[in-house]
């Protein structure tokens, strides 16, 4: 008993402590970090947009080598929980966008406690028990062809997609795209969509009836709305769409005006990190303004925090559709996105959509 | 007998090891090797969650789930469409094919050979981009179709025509062991009927396809086998069809639940086993069958040309009209978008025109390792397999026993199981088998797992070359008083040099071009160029894809003109 309760107090001043070593300042952090030398993320953030932050965080720091590793959102998870399993090394931060599975492993216990110095600039939504954090602040948008699609065409919003594709199905039989949520965050996006727009199945009905082609990601998407194999994808992450389109112009952008979906890119720290000064360190910077404005400004990534400035902000967004944006907030409320037998019968109804029924 | 003087030491210590030792170390090696991802494999299928979760138990659920899913019997039954088209497309073109140029004087026929093998060496994935870019819906070749007839006459996503892709990019594969069988017979047989006045293709059918037969019989199991296997193909052409093969279906489920469900993806694979592991008996039937042929050959075989006649250039037509569509259409599509910001419908190439992907590829510090990987991967890494393959092979070879039955099986067991799964088995392997854990972020485990899935094809060239070596010269040495142990080293190995150079390029060529097996091992220091160009595809980095893609057909094309150069026969 005696010997529990020492422990106990061991840990709890320790932990004090060190909350008191992150009050004390980021440099005792750096420095802690410095001494590990390495991070490693696993990421699914594909390399071309991580790499202006990654090249920042080096400049900022320059005794730290990142290993970033860019994979999708089930290679992440599957490798991760492995190797927390196996007990060998794994990575120290995990940054993805499947922000279900990445609750689930916060919630499994596979995230540090960590509460950075960055919270207060940050929106209450993106922080969960100071151990999942937003990242990024990414409009879920249509995007279409503009050489190809008739500006009177161009849908303003998700009803006018459904006015359009009900209308003039010929037009644009074989023509629509969007995501598998079958194998991919499109399961999220669509379930959330449901919430907001009453006429959600009558629109997955309406791209069954005209032959929509699901793919896997958002790139393979635009590279086919590019190339006119299609003219519109649905519900492509904004920050994608806007790097895209500043290399090929014809790439046209629409942030719904009825409500636009904005999802974030979680980070944790992992509970068994080898580094987890250095883990902090690159959690921090990717919250901080410096981090974020890397985020807005060159990875067209989004920033969340209102103290960033440029198109791909907060205040971007909100100069376009106002207060229209409606976050996926980080909360267990998400958890019900792995639910099996929940996943089986959408999956069941929306086949059946696809077919038209 | 020799103690007292030291420079026989090493003589009398390498005969205190017998080679019967070394016989069963290496079988317990490849065992070890080829059981141990087989077995997790089936050991998940039986439980509940991932086998390393306290939580998992033993339970039935993955099969009744799987075999509930009605996903699971459409995906079965297209996988059987597709493998038994595409036979039936690669079987008699790659006969026809072999006849053609082995036995007729169609023109070209002595540089025609290395050619025709190009597809067995370019990665599938790469090749369907290709087709997309050459023959999609807005291809370059579809819209000037349209633009000249109106509409465009082909739909490039429809199961039909990935069928007719997936059976001629196989045709090499049965012109294979066509051609070597044709050219083990002789062609007196053949002349008789010419001199009867029989017509060059009443002998081809009823004179020389008769011979062959088993030979030909054998391929098409193989390309059936294949097609339970094809991967890269109905990944980027059926799929946004939905079109599902049991590949693409086992790809699925990873996420269908939300979570990694590997117990169902272990099912599956026990499924794929459960269809392609019979086969492997067949071939082996088929096999013997042909080598009762091959053995009624005579020494001094000549081979004279029938002559086509007017009918030469035809046929050399054909053939050139088949690379095009399989090689030339896909290279050049993949090529052209790699050199391009953006394609398609009313773009002016001339004006999207960029190196930037290929400046680009530098930037990415997993990118330039991953070409630096493949390269050695397949230079050392290709070496290393073969020395490992010829260990098995010399431990078996003319080894009067039951164990090399027992060996031929084992080698066969990693082609029944599609390399994704094989690499995400020899993850699990490296991370839960402590004593190679340290080995798992390195090129190690990408190579074991690249070894352990081309055994099979591996060891056809090793021990193909091992029977070339005459029995008497090995037996010469043992008559000199020499040990097995010595007349192996002495003897044959060196005998062999050649032949392990050619299995070695070869090697070489398999192990860049391969893209499935690595996926699941893919991370800092274990990057390479075809398992990376998926994981890209996936994030949807096409312009990288495509430079990337490039880079390896270039890594490729090298290796074929160095193995050319140096008179390498491409089937060992």
């Amino acid at each position: 008993m005696l010997r529990v309760c020492s422990i106990t107090l061991v840990a709890m001043i320790t932990s004090a402590a060190s909350a008191w070593a992150q009050g004390a300042g980021d440099a005792n952090l750096a420095e802690a970090a410095k001494k590990e030398g390495r991070v490693v993320v696993y990421s699914t953030t594909d390399a071309a947009s991580a790499n202006p932050l990654l090249k920042d965080f080096a400049a900022l720091y320059p005794g730290i080598t990142v290993d970033y590793t860019d994979m999708n959102s089930t290679e992440v998870y599957s490798r991760f929980i492995a190797e927390v399993a196996a007990g060998t090394g794994t990575a120290d931060v995990v940054w993805s966008a499947a922000m279900d599975l990445q609750l689930k492993l916060a919630a499994d216990g596979n995230a540090a406690i960590y509460a950075s110095s960055e919270i207060p600039s940050l929106p209450k939504w993106a922080v969960w028990e100071n151990k999942a954090y937003g990242t990024t602040y990414e409009p879920i948008t249509f995007v279409y062809n503009k050489r190809l699609v008739p500006p009177s065409d161009v849908p303003q919003d998700h009803a006018a997609l459904l006015t359009l594709l009900t209308t003039k199905p010929d037009a644009y039989r074989g023509k629509i795209t969007a995501y598998d949520p079958e194998k991919s965050v499109g399961y999220l996006f669509d379930n959330e969509d449901i919430k907001y727009f009453p006429q959600a199945w009558d629109l997955f009905r309406a791209f069954g009836k005209v032959g929509a082609r699901l793919y896997p990601a958002a790139g393979i998407m635009m590279e086919r709305v590019t190339s006119g194999e299609h003219t519109i994808a649905y519900g492509v992450f904004g920050s994608y769409a806007l790097a895209r389109s500043k290399k090929v112009p014809n790439l046209g952008i629409i942030m719904p005006k009825d409500y636009t979906l904005v999802m974030s890119r979680v980070a944790f720290v992992s509970a068994k990190a080898k580094n987890p000064n250095a883990a902090r360190l690159f959690l921090d910077y990717l919250l901080s303004k410096r981090g974020q404005n890397v985020i807005a400004n060159a990875a067209d990534l989004y920033s969340l925090r209102d103290d960033v400035t440029g198109e791909a902000t907060v205040a971007g967004v909100r100069a376009l559709i106002g207060d229209k944006a409606r976050p996926v907030a980080i909360d267990r409320e998400l958890l019900a996105n792995l639910d099996a037998s929940k996943r089986l019968e959408f999956i069941k109804k929306w086949q059946a959509a696809m077919k038209g029924q | 007998m020799t103690v007292e003087s030291p420079a026989g030491a090493v003589p009398t210590l390498r005969v205190a090891i017998p080679f019967t030792f070394y016989r069963f170390v290496v079988i317990a090696v490849t065992a070890a090797v080829v059981l141990a991802p087989l077995s997790l494999v089936f050991y998940q299928s039986f439980l509940d969650a991932p086998f390393f979760q306290p939580a998992a138990r033993l339970s039935l659920y993955a099969y009744r789930f799987v075999f509930a899913d009605e996903d699971f019997w459409v995906a079965f039954g297209t996988t059987l469409l597709l493998a038994s088209g595409m036979t039936l497309i690669a079987v008699p073109l790659g006969a026809g094919l072999a006849f053609l140029m082995v036995r007729t004087d169609v023109p070209g026929r002595n540089w025609l050979e290395p050619i025709i093998l190009i597809p067995i060496f370019v990665s599938a994935v790469v090749l369907a981009f290709g087709y997309v870019v050459a023959l999609g819906p807005v291809g370059i070749l579809t819209t000037s179709m349209r633009e000249l007839i109106g509409v465009a006459p082909w739909n490039l996503y429809s199961f039909p025509f990935l069928v007719a892709i997936a059976g001629l990019t196989h045709v090499p594969h049965v012109y294979l062991y066509a051609a070597a069988a044709l050219r083990g017979l002789g062609s007196d047989v053949e002349e008789a009927a010419r001199t009867a006045g029989a017509k060059p293709w009443r002998v081809a059918l009823d004179v020389s396809l008769p011979m062959v037969l088993p030979a030909i019989l054998f391929a098409a199991v193989l390309v059936f086998f294949l097609g339970f296997e094809l991967f890269g193909l109905p990944l980027v052409l059926g799929d946004p069809q939905g079109v599902l093969v049991l590949s693409t279906y086992l790809f699925k489920l990873t996420n269908k639940l939300g979570v990694p469900s590997y117990q169902l993806m272990a099912v599956v694979v026990v499924a794929i086993v459960a269809i392609t592991a019979p086969l492997v008996f067949v071939q082996r039937l088929l096999l013997r069958e042909a080598q009762r042929y091959v053995s009624v050959r005579g020494k001094g075989v000549r081979l004279a040309a029938l002559r086509l006649g007017a009918w030469r250039w035809a046929a050399f037509a054909a053939i050139a009209l088949w690379f095009v569509f399989s090689v030339v259409l896909p290279l050049a599509g993949i090529t052209l978008r790699s050199f391009v910001e953006t394609w398609g419908e009313g773009i002016a190439l001339s004006e999207v025109l960029t190196l930037d992907h290929y400046r680009e590829l530098l930037d990415y510090p997993n990118v330039v390792r991953s070409m630096i990987n493949t390269l050695g991967i397949g230079v050392i890494g290709g070496a290393a397999a073969v020395v490992f393959y010829t260990a098995i092979a010399l431990a078996v070879h003319r080894w009067p026993s039951q164990w090399t039955r027992i060996i031929d099986y084992l080698v066969m067991l990693p082609r029944a199981m599609p390399g994704l799964v094989a690499g995400l088995a020899l993850l699990w392997v490296f991370l839960f088998f402590k004593p190679i854990t340290p080995l798992r972020q390195t090129l190690v485990s990408v190579w074991l797992a690249y070894t352990v899935v081309w055994l099979a094809y591996g060891m056809r060239l090793v021990s193909g070359t091992l029977l070339q070596v005459a029995p008497e010269l090995e037996e010469a040495g043992r008559t000199t008083g020499a040990s097995e142990t010595r007349v192996k080293f002495d003897v044959t190995l060196p005998l062999i040099r050649a032949g392990m150079l050619a299995s070695w390029l070869l090697i070489f060529l398999i192990f860049v071009r391969e893209y499935s097996t690595g996926i699941y091992l893919l991370g800092p220091g274990t990057e390479v160029i075809g398992s990376l160009v998926i994981s890209l595809w996936g994030t949807g980095a096409i312009d990288l894809v495509s430079a990337l893609s490039v880079v390896n057909v270039g890594m490729i094309g090298i290796g074929l003109l160095i193995a050319i150069r140096l008179g390498v026969r491409l089937h060992g």
